[in-house]
């Protein structure tokens, strides 16, 4: 028999709107993103904090989603791909990030997409050491990084 | 976007001009749909129970106690295959679900499919399989040995393709340098940061349809209706949006065991696995050992070659076969050898199954033949990078296999212009000082 206990309700912040969700305690927000919220732009890689393409933004930093339990998001404000631009309005990363070929198979995207932004929210004009770090918790297995760093570094270019 | 190469004055539309990716602005947005990202209403979690020995005979597999738990909807073994249990995208020489025997410890031995993800993981640990150790292969020499225990039927010996290009014993009298090594590459996993993933179902016609992580949803489709033992037009298999492969999604990965317990259920059936069970189960770059010979006359000539390479290829053949035959028919590199005799063993070992990974055998080869083409160089005191240029392949040489090439051969220009860049590089100069 597996165990159901009883689910609690969550408050949290979306993409600038409030929601409210039944969430397991054992659900990590990774979870709740995709499979109640369906989010699915937040992906799910290795679900033990290496691979970094389930970064979102929590109050303003990155954190990688499988490793948040749902229930420390409460009144928090989370960040998630959904929320960066719009196909009529895209963001200037995302902009970049397609001008300078940073996207591939696509499934590092939109984690490293939020690294940008929370790095460059912090630092306008980082170096290449910074931008270096400020991706280091994402991998990607297409591109060698080079392209990625490149739509960074150009971003307002 | 779009900036028209100058240099270029041919009316196209793509050639010629930076294009965006078709795909970027669906996946920069996070709406691209890969197939865990799909979910339909009344969905199950697949789940496979793997091995976890590497070579035994299965005497016993209990699985009531799975099959009883509250939220299991079905367990299979591979008695419960409808069709011919075997599938391969080359040699049928793999069960969809383990029969008799488990070669590697992540072969298949039984699924579940269960209302939750949860239950799915807990009612695998419920199945309780009874084994009998057979002794174990761990490499290519144990697998060649007399009287080696054989892993499959027929052996544990998968191919063997000879290289034999003019007379070596001839080509090695000629030569005033031979340089002899062994080179021993490793296992690389593909670790394409999208997990093996896929969903699937029956629909209303009695079609069976599956979106998966795949590079070859055809030849998937073929080999999932033989196990199921529907007729192939009754399979779809559509290639979701894929998160990296790189030659590891080539062979089938979930595609059967959704099939079966989609088939099974009458359910939406949805199997990912998870990084580990990845790591333990799925196909990874091959393992191989080269022994090699390679002869050069003191005018900076190759003379003659030979080698020895033996590929592990794993419990199953996947597409190992070729890519150990393609490492040998390349260990001579991109060179003109008039002498090759070269002998590449694809073997069945009890590691984890090897198949296509970038470069194909090639990489493998590479690292054998450039090792070789330094010593060389060092022995006859000769620039490496002009040691190079003297022994390209060109237009009207040929290759090992006895091939001559007519056309396109970019070797010596891609080492010419190589060379004109470190000559105008003040740092590089002084490293490649007899550079001339």
């Amino acid at each position: 028999m597996s165990k159901e206990p009883g689910k609690t309700l969550l408050k949290m912040k979306v993409n600038g709107k409030a929601v409210e969700v039944m969430v397991n305690p054992t659900w990590t927000l990774l979870r709740v993103l995709r499979e109640e919220l369906r989010l699915t732009g937040t992906k799910k890689g290795c679900e033990q904090g290496d691979c970094g393409v389930c970064t979102v933004i929590m109050d303003g930093r990155t954190v990688n989603a499988c490793l948040v339990l749902a229930l420390q998001t409460e009144s928090k404000e989370i960040e998630t791909i959904e929320g960066l631009g719009t196909a009529d309005q895209l963001h200037p990363l995302q902009k970049s990030f397609i001008k300078h070929g940073a996207v591939q198979c696509g499934f590092c995207t939109p984690g490293m997409l939020l690294s940008a932004k929370a790095l460059l929210e912090k630092n306008a004009d980082p170096t290449l050491e910074e931008i270096k770090r400020g991706i280091s918790g994402n991998l990607c297995r297409c591109t060698g990084f080079v392209k990625i760093i490149k739509a960074i570094q150009n971003v307002h270019r | 976007m779009r900036e028209r190469d100058q240099t270029r004055k041919k009316p196209f539309s793509c050639v010629g001009y930076s294009v965006p990716r078709i795909d970027a602005l669906d996946k920069v947005l996070g709406r691209a749909v890969y197939s865990e990202d799909l979910s339909f209403p009344d969905m199950l979690y697949g789940r496979v129970l793997r091995a976890g020995i590497p070579h035994a005979l299965i005497e016993e597999i209990d699985a009531r106690e799975a099959k009883a738990m509250d939220g299991v909807v079905c367990v299979l073994t591979a008695k419960d295959v409808p069709g011919i249990n075997r599938y391969g995208v080359a040699f049928q020489d793999q069960y969809a679900l383990a029969e008799g025997k488990v070669r590697y410890i992540g072969d298949p031995v039984a699924l579940v499919a269960a209302e939750t993800e949860e239950i799915a993981k807990d009612a695998i640990k419920t199945i309780r399989v009874r084994y009998g150790k057979l002794p174990v292969i761990t490499n290519p020499h144990e697998a060649l040995a007399e009287g080696a225990p054989r892993i499959h039927d027929k052996g544990n010996l998968l191919l063997h393709t000879k290289i034999r290009k003019g007379d070596v014993e001839k080509g090695f009298g000629e030569a005033d340098v031979v340089v002899e090594d062994t080179y021993k590459t490793h296992v690389v996993d593909h670790a394409y940061l999208e997990t093996e993933s896929g969903i699937g179902m029956m629909d209303k016609q009695g079609n069976l349809v599956i979106w998966s992580a795949n590079q070859c949803p055809f030849r998937d489709r073929r080999q999932v209706a033989v196990v199921l033992g529907m007729r192939e037009n009754k399979v779809r298999v559509i290639r979701a949006t894929t998160g990296g492969a790189f030659g590891g999604k080539d062979d089938v990965t979930v595609e059967i065991h959704i099939g079966l317990l989609a088939w099974a259920t009458g359910r939406p059936v949805r199997l990912v696995l998870d990084r580990e069970e990845s790591f333990l189960s799925q196909t990874k770059r091959h393992a191989i050992e080269i022994w090699t010979r390679w002869g050069a006359r003191r005018d900076g000539k190759l003379c003659a070659m030979e080698g020895r390479v033996l590929g592990d290829t794993g419990a199953y053949a996947g597409l190992g076969a070729f890519v150990v035959k393609k490492c040998g028919i390349h260990l001579s590199g991109p060179y003109f050898i008039p002498n090759i005799k070269v002998d590449s063993y694809s073997l069945y070992t009890n590691n984890i199954i090897a198949s296509a990974m970038r470069g194909f055998g090639v990489a493998q080869a590479a690292i054998a033949h450039e090792s070789q083409m330094d010593e060389l160089a060092k022995r006859l005191g000769i620039n490496p990078l002009n040691f190079r240029l003297i022994n390209a392949l060109d237009v009207g040489l040929s290759t090992a296999t006895g091939q001559v090439l007519y056309e396109g051969v970019g070797i010596k220009a891609t080492l010419e212009k190589i060379k004109e860049v470190v000559l105008n590089h003040p740092s590089l100069q002084s490293y490649w000082k007899d550079l001339t």
